[in-house]
């Protein structure tokens, strides 16, 4: 009871992680309809920046998150105006593009720090606390907070706020949006640099759990891929939910199978999702061509 | 007038730069020992630490008139996959016309420079690269100077059994070890050989292997924590045994001992987990720079050397076991008389060296195969932030002794 108790429990901490990395990358492929292979980049981006933030001022991760945030906004918008915006009539272009911006990235961190493996300590990475026979770390639970508050907060955002409509309207016909005076260039540029944004407060928080590598945003890409493919692609709740079933997937073989076969066995259910239900379980059927859902 | 001119500056401008840019008499004699390893990209830091120690062996041997009357350059270049090795032994025995070569921090960037240097008519001589298959492939240009794959596993289960269960005080078949492994051929030819010596010796074995590039580890560590074992025992990259030493905090789980095989021994972890949690925890490693002078005799000078070099400590214990490597490189091909792989490899296995002989406590014995034999990595401990050489007795630094292995 208590294997299961903890399976569980890290299942559900993971699918927060899971969480916070898709939401962004389900937005933007929402929006602007470019699946973006640069998000784990951009997460790592928003590690590396926790690091140069603790280390030039001393700043827990926590804290951080107010400096690394509007910089990778920023960094976002930048290259959807400078990179993307002109491939606006390539699609398929885009999507190399942002392969090249993974590359890019990656390989300049590497130069940058040579491979070694950096870390930032927080007091709170040392705290665990035991509920229901699970064992709980504090930094995976705020984790999983943030990326409940991030879904929820982005759906109120798309739902009533006016540049979330706009967002929304974008998302659901470009041209009509364009007809009744949206600005789509603009809201292109700034979808992306929220997407990058939340990327960056993954980076942020997930800071205190792992080691920094230039490789480590790959490592997140792909499961952060079968997360909007099982959970919808476009849906922000789709992303939500689906970072949990990636979890509790990953957690359920790596623990009852073996640790070594939970990427294959979460691969073989994302292959049947897909056969099965090409939109993914809270997706709309066709989201590929309609896009965002913000419920 | 004008364009005469101007051809006549670009003419004498070119002699110029050809006269610069050709080498003198001095440099045709230099012996150019061509170093293959990842200088850029995620092991360049271990790249970059292997060369400085062949770095200060060649420095060393220079300041004694070089080998063989030549004095000896170090080539770099730059190789993070096999594709890239076998392009960087091609430039640097077409371009830079080096005499042999050597490496590596990785074995499979070692398995494919050293067949492309056989292919050019070249030794290769590995320092570093671990894999037991580099030498069980028989190349006739290839030796080993360091310990392989196996030499790790012996020298861990040795502690398991020699220091680890004596220190528990529990009897030997009661004792349970569970071997986590990172799942490429570097983790599991280790835990293989473990697993069968442990086994061997009546010890109860539990065993799982994970991704190295897993973005969470918490049900190996969930594994391992039901199994309920005395000692984890784990061989793992850097950056996953950082998060499996998180996790094990995260999770509570307490085993009585741990020993960490092939990484765990830089700051990059001590960064990562902090030195109270890793209090205790022992590693098995190449010999380091403070081992106790009868065991790596000159080993206190290599840090001084190393030191006076490059104004910091080691960063990783890889450099000195490289510049042992070029040491006894450099002894085989002035035994040698030449850098012909051919003449190489047969003074290098008549080479009979006592352990103890170099500042990491290798010996050079070379078997069939060119492994040298006398070439065993050695046990530390964590303590208070420092890593300490705790086994063999005979390489304890004076007053270092083997603290508690909960790290109490």
């Amino acid at each position: 009871m208590t294997d299961l108790a903890n399976v569980i429990a890290v299942g559900i901490l993971l699918g927060g992680i899971y969480a916070l990395v898709s939401v962004g990358l389900n937005l933007i492929f929402g929006v602007i309809r470019i699946v973006n292979f640069a998000q784990g980049e951009f997460v790592m981006l928003g590690m590396y920046g926790t690091y140069a933030v603790y280390n030039l001022l001393h700043l827990d991760p926590y804290v951080a998150v107010l400096l690394v945030l509007p910089v990778l906004f920023v960094v976002g918008a930048v290259i959807q105006r400078l990179i993307l915006a002109p491939l606006r009539t390539e699609p398929s272009m885009q999507i190399f593009a942002t392969f090249g911006l993974l590359m890019l990235l990656e390989n300049v961190v590497l130069a940058v720090t040579r491979g070694t493996a950096y870390s930032v300590p927080s007091p709170l990475a040392e705290v665990s606390v035991a509920i229901l026979g699970a064992q709980i770390g504090l930094v995976r639970l705020l984790a999983l907070v943030a990326a409940t508050v991030v879904a929820v907060a982005l759906g109120v955002f798309l739902k009533r706020s006016m540049l979330g409509r706009a967002i929304r309207a974008v998302a659901q016909d470009r041209n009509a949006a364009r007809l009744v005076g949206i600005d789509v260039d603009r809201i292109y540029m700034l979808t992306f640099g929220i997407g990058t944004a939340l990327a960056g407060l993954a980076g942020c928080l997930l800071t205190p759990i792992y080691s920094l590598s230039p490789q480590i945003g790959t490592n997140f890409i792909l499961p952060a891929f079968a997360v909007v493919v099982l959970g919808g692609l476009g849906s922000v709740l789709g992303a939500y939910v689906g970072g949990f079933i990636v979890g509790l997937t990953e957690s359920f073989a790596g623990y009852y199978l073996d640790p070594a076969l939970k990427h294959a066995v979460l691969f073989a259910v994302f292959i049947a999702v897909l056969i099965v239900r090409p939109s993914g379980l809270l997706g709309q059927v066709g989201a590929e061509e309609v896009g965002l859902r913000g419920e | 007038m004008p364009a005469l001119n101007a051809r006549l500056t670009a003419v004498a401008a070119g002699l110029f730069v050809g006269l610069l840019a050709s080498p003198g008499p001095a440099a045709a004699q230099d012996l150019k020992i061509g170093v293959v390893n990842p200088y850029s990209g995620p092991m360049a830091l271990y790249g970059d630490e292997m060369t400085r120690g062949y770095d200060i062996a060649v420095d060393q041997a220079n300041a004694k008139g070089g080998v063989l009357g030549r004095k000896i350059t170090v080539v770099r270049a730059s190789a993070t996959s096999a594709q890239e090795a076998i392009a960087a032994v091609e430039q640097l025995t077409g371009r830079d016309k080096v005499d042999l070569l050597s490496g590596t921090y990785v074995t499979a960037i070692s398995n494919a420079a050293s067949e492309a240097a056989l292919n050019n008519g070249k030794l290769y001589w590995e320092t570093n690269a671990l894999s037991k298959d580099l030498t069980d492939r028989g190349l006739p240009n290839f030796a080993r100077s360091g310990p392989d794959s196996t030499a790790f596993a012996r020298r861990s289960v040795e502690g398991v059994l020699q220091l680890v269960i004596p220190k528990l005080g529990k009897d030997p078949k009661s004792v349970k070890v569970w071997i986590e492994h990172e799942d490429s051929s570097f983790g599991t030819s280790i835990a293989t050989e473990q697993e069968r010596l442990l086994k061997q010796a009546g010890i109860q074995v539990g065993m799982g292997a994970h991704s190295a590039r897993s973005v969470d580890l918490s049900d190996s560590i969930l594994r391992a924590k039901n199994a309920a074992p005395d000692i984890w025992l784990s061989t793992a990259y850097v950056t996953d045994h950082n998060l499996l030493l998180r996790t094990i905090r995260e999770q509570g789980f307490k085993p009585a001992a741990k020993m960490l095989v092939g990484t765990g021994d830089t700051f990059e972890t001590l960064e990562a987990v902090g030195k109270e949690a890793l209090n205790g925890v022992l590693l098995v490693s190449y010999p380091r720079a403070d081992v106790g002078e009868a065991y790596g005799p000159g080993a206190a000078a290599f840090l001084a050397a190393y030191k006076a070099k490059y104004n910091r400590d080691p960063i990783a214990p890889q450099a000195m076991s490289a510049y042992v490597g070029m040491k006894i490189l450099l002894e085989a091909v002035t035994d040698a008389k030449s850098t012909g792989y051919e003449a190489v490899i047969a003074a290098a296995a008549k080479m009979d060296k006592p352990f103890g002989t170099y500042e990491t406590g290798y010996g050079v014995k070379f078997d069939a195969t060119m492994q040298n034999g006398r070439a065993l990595p050695l046990i530390a401990q964590w303590q208070d932030g420092q890593v300490r050489a705790v086994f063999p007795k005979e390489a304890l630094a004076p007053g270092v002794t083997l603290l508690d292995l909960a790290g109490k």
